[in-house]
């Protein structure tokens, strides 16, 4: 047995946006997305624990995070949470076998039924939701 | 637990954040963004009871949610009893530190203790 496995390509292979269309990108920014999240989540949490420190240790954090920076940062997590929300809606309907189309004799080029219009859609969907999410987001934030 | 179990809850977690976290972020909203940042406003809305609940339930949800996408993640890259037994021990850990560090405030502040 060749001790070289040329299928087992790690974080590359899982990352690579390139193949299976779509798909691999909802499939990538997914990830991305929950991890970032759950990076803002743990900042957060932090954040909040600030207001222990009384009114000045509270308002001193707050200045960190009421900046330009702070905003636009805020805007991506945004975009990461409406795009986060909307796939994985799409990710639960699939699983329940909901838009993945009938089972069929599998004929050339090979296209899996469950990569269809209606989940491509889904996709484009939960991107464009986004968008208007950040857009929303930036127009209170920068609005003040 | 079976996987299937746990996908279950990850689903779960997911749709009940969904609702809990837009009440969440409406609440900064109907008062003004910066407005609702202010110390006595957030003081305020630790000490409100009710609300207080709904930031310990969405706290438990998401970092449920979270840890575990946080594994699957990890066990898609690798895998092995001793790397999954680690990655799924470590999770849970972080999860459970997260939830006692967050529950402290929300108690903490909930009681005056600050």
């Amino acid at each position: 047995m060749n001790p070289h496995d040329e299928h087992k390509e790690g974080i590359g292979g899982m990352a690579n946006p390139r193949r299976y269309g779509i798909e691999r990108v909802a499939y990538w920014l997914m990830r991305l997305t929950g991890l970032g999240l759950l990076g803002y989540f743990i900042a957060h949490i932090y954040e909040t624990s600030n207001i222990l420190r009384g009114r000045v240790g509270w308002e001193e954090f707050l200045d960190l995070t009421q900046t330009t920076e702070g905003h636009i940062f805020m805007t991506l997590v945004i975009g990461m949470c409406v795009f986060h929300t909307v796939n994985g809606i799409r990710i639960m309907l699939g699983h329940g076998g909901i838009g993945v189309g009938k089972p069929a004799r599998p004929d050339y080029p090979y296209i899996p039924a469950s990569q269809n219009s209606r989940h491509k859609i889904g996709i484009y969907s939960a991107i464009v939701l986004a968008a208007i999410a950040m857009m929303y987001g930036m127009a209170v934030m920068f609005g003040e | 637990m079976r996987e299937s179990h746990i996908m279950k809850i990850h689903y779960a977690t997911a749709l009940a954040a969904v609702g809990l976290v837009a009440v969440h972020i409406l609440m900064r909203l109907t008062q003004g963004f910066a407005e609702s940042l202010e110390y006595e406003n957030v003081v305020a809305n630790y000490q409100f009871l009710p609300y207080a609940g709904l930031l310990e339930i969405i706290l438990i949800l998401l970092s449920i949610h979270g840890f575990n996408g946080l594994r699957v993640i990890l066990l898609e890259l690798k895998q092995g009893r001793v790397y999954e037994k680690a990655v799924s021990y470590g999770c849970l850990a972080g999860m459970i530190a997260l939830i006692a560090y967050g529950s402290r405030t929300i108690f903490m502040v909930n009681m005056g203790m600050m």
